[in-house]
């Protein structure tokens, strides 16, 4: 759908774990949008937040957005209630496309990048074909979130924390690694920090298709600032940069340098 | 003149409302249509073009401060060919005004980009940014010099026949001087102001937060600033002013008009709220009543007045 500036209703909030929160709003247009996208929202400050959509479910016509409260926009979003109406620009940028349905499928998420992800494998798990196997890590336990949603929809994810407090020990680093063993021509989809990306797209670099959706800081949201790049892999065409609020935020991972 | 309570002329430039977007923050037009309706904006001041394509600087290139922005994008842009070839075609279609900024190393740059700019169609005005590092002055601003400001005027003047706006730095010592400098070299309007230097910390990363360490402020925090600038250059030059700097909402926008504006430009706060230009062109009749001014026009450098008879 063509992006608009809507204003919707918080339909359902919930605290899913200690300082992340998942707001759903009901918005049947909305809800075909693509994993990957985001919504530019307005909350307390000079600019929006852009923030990826965890949900994009067409059945309930429920979109929904989980982040964890890192700051003052994050913590005004936090404190909003059922009922309450959030000004939003979106559906914003380009997502992930739709994966091959004959090869293994990885998705890697890290964090709050774990979120876009189970968007992205709600909308495309019954079109594969091939194998689909989830990572999902974060620093500690409480921050690998939307776990239980993977397994209600008959996922088991590979979890690693890295103090260990749930899981494998670790960063997603090392399952991929051993998935990459086994499925060496795999599709590879990732979201999280961009250590972490950078980190997956070595790993994944001779392999398949790997594709990763980027965070950097915004102003517009929309194209007209130039605020939001990131470097091109080839510095020698024009532009050197690509901007992740609509070039991206999802990249295949030789398109753009990560340092 | 209309009986429009909102028309303005600028330099030449018939105007139906004195809202204008902001350079540099409504990048060539596209970006904002699907939000914002170009033709009901008095004008659209386009990204500033230079002769070349300029990279920009790296990022994080914004950081947001209290009540402002911090940017530094480093002006990057495709260059004139580019903006002629491939944005300007949707500026002229969109049925608005359109202002392009420029933006050069040299004299010789700015010269070259606007005499480009002249076999065009559908530019109504050139905004000229001196805030630009001079490479043969060893990198100060234009803007930071009478008379290199002067000497980029005159360059620019002697190129085109459309109204020339020069854009003030508040990143100087004496902006009045600057003023002066360039209206006797031939600027038909000022607009102002520029953003004001500045910089942040990341705490986290233990380092500056921008990307090229220092950036300009935008936003409500420099609009007493901006004002300031207007107020006194408004006092020591007879052409037309447009003010720049934190305008919010159609109260700020009278602020600047009694201060001596004839009109303003809207920037960093579209982006939080794309529709707000227009919601200010809509409210602009209804508050100027309150204030008892007819129209737009009554208001241009009523605060003025008020300094002539406080002076002994
Ligand atoms: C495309 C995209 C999708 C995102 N999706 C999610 C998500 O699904 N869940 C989630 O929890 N977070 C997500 N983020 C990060 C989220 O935008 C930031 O955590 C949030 O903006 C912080 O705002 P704040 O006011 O709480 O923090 P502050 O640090 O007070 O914010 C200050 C400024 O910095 C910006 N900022 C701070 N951190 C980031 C960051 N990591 N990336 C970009 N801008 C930042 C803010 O937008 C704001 O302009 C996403 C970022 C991008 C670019
Ligand atoms: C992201 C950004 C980019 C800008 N780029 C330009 C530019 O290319 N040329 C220019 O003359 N001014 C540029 N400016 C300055 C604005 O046009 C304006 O003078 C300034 O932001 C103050 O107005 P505001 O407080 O309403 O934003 C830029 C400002 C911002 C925030
Ligand atoms: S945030 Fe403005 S161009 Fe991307």
């Amino acid at each position: 759908m063509p992006p608009a500036r809507m204003v919707v209703c918080i339909e359902r909030r919930e605290v899913v774990a200690r300082d992340h929160v998942e707001l759903y709003f009901r918005h049947p247009a909305l809800t075909a949008a693509v994993p990957g996208q985001f919504a530019h929202i307005l909350t307390e400050g000079t600019l929006r937040r852009p923030l990826s959509f965890s949900r994009l479910d067409p059945a309930s016509g429920l979109a929904a957005v989980l982040f964890r409260v890192v700051g003052r926009g994050t913590a005004w979003l936090a404190a909003r209630r059922e009922g309450e109406p959030l000004d939003l620009l979106g559906p914003l940028g380009r997502g992930f496309p739709p994966p091959e349905p004959d090869r293994p499928w990885c998705l890697v998420g890290g964090g709050v990048g774990i979120p876009p992800l189970f968007a992205a494998w709600a909308r495309w798990k019954a079109s594969l074909r091939a194998p689909i196997t989830v990572i999902a890590g974060a620093r500690t336990r409480e921050a690998v979130v939307m776990v239980e949603d993977f397994r209600a929809g008959g996922a088991e994810p590979w979890v690693t924390t890295d103090d260990g407090s749930l899981g494998e020990a670790g960063t997603v680093l090392g399952p991929l690694r051993r998935w990459l063993a086994s499925h060496p021509q795999g599709q590879v989809y990732a979201c999280g920090p961009t250590p972490m990306l950078a980190a997956v797209a070595a790993a994944v670099q001779g392999h398949g298709p790997c594709y990763l959706g980027l965070e950097q800081r915004m102003g517009c949201g929309v194209g007209a600032c130039l605020a939001c790049v990131v470097p091109a892999a080839d510095r020698a065409t024009w532009p050197p940069w690509r901007r992740v609020c609509c070039d991206g935020p999802v990249f295949l991972a030789e398109e753009v340098r990560l340092e | 003149m209309s009986d429009n309570p909102l028309a303005v002329e600028v330099a030449g430039m018939a105007l139906p409302n004195p809202i204008i977007a902001a350079s540099g923050t409504f990048g060539f037009g596209p970006e904002y249509a699907p939000y914002v309706n170009l033709a009901r904006l008095g004008a659209v001041a386009a990204k500033g073009v230079s002769w070349d394509p300029w990279p920009g600087n790296p990022p994080p290139r914004v950081w947001e401060t209290a009540a402002g922005l911090l940017n530094s994008i480093g002006l990057q842009n495709p260059g004139v060919e580019v903006f002629c070839r491939e944005d300007l075609p949707f500026l002229r279609r969109a049925q608005t005004r359109v202002i392009a900024n420029v933006i050069g190393r040299t004299i010789d740059e700015y010269a070259r980009v606007v005499e480009r700019l002249e076999r065009e169609a559908g530019i109504d005005a050139i905004e000229v940014n001196i805030s630009c590092p001079n490479v043969k002055e060893g990198g100060i601003s234009f803007g930071q010099d009478p008379d290199h400001a002067a000497a980029v005027t005159r360059a620019v003047r002697a190129v085109t026949r459309r109204p020339v706006i020069v854009k003030l730095s508040p990143n100087v010592s004496d902006p009045v001087a600057i003023a002066q400098a360039v209206a006797a070299a031939g600027a038909d309007a000022l607009s102002a102001i520029n953003t004001v230097i500045g910089m942040a910390i990341d705490l986290k990363r233990r380092r500056p937060a921008l990307g090229a360490v220092t950036g300009g402020l935008s936003g409500p925090a420099i609009k007493p600033i901006a004002l300031r600038v207007v107020w006194e250059v408004a006092q020591s030059v007879h052409i037309p002013i447009i003010g720049i700097g934190g305008i919010e909402s159609a109260e700020d926008v009278v602020e600047f008009l009694m201060a001596g504006a004839t009109a303003v430009m809207m920037g960093t706060v579209t982006f939080r709220d794309p529709g707000r230009m227009e919601a200010v062109i809509e409210a602009l009749p209804a508050t100027l009543r309150a204030l008892g001014f007819e129209c737009v026009r009554d208001a241009i450098g009523a605060a003025q007045g008020f300094c002539e008879e406080a002076r002994p």
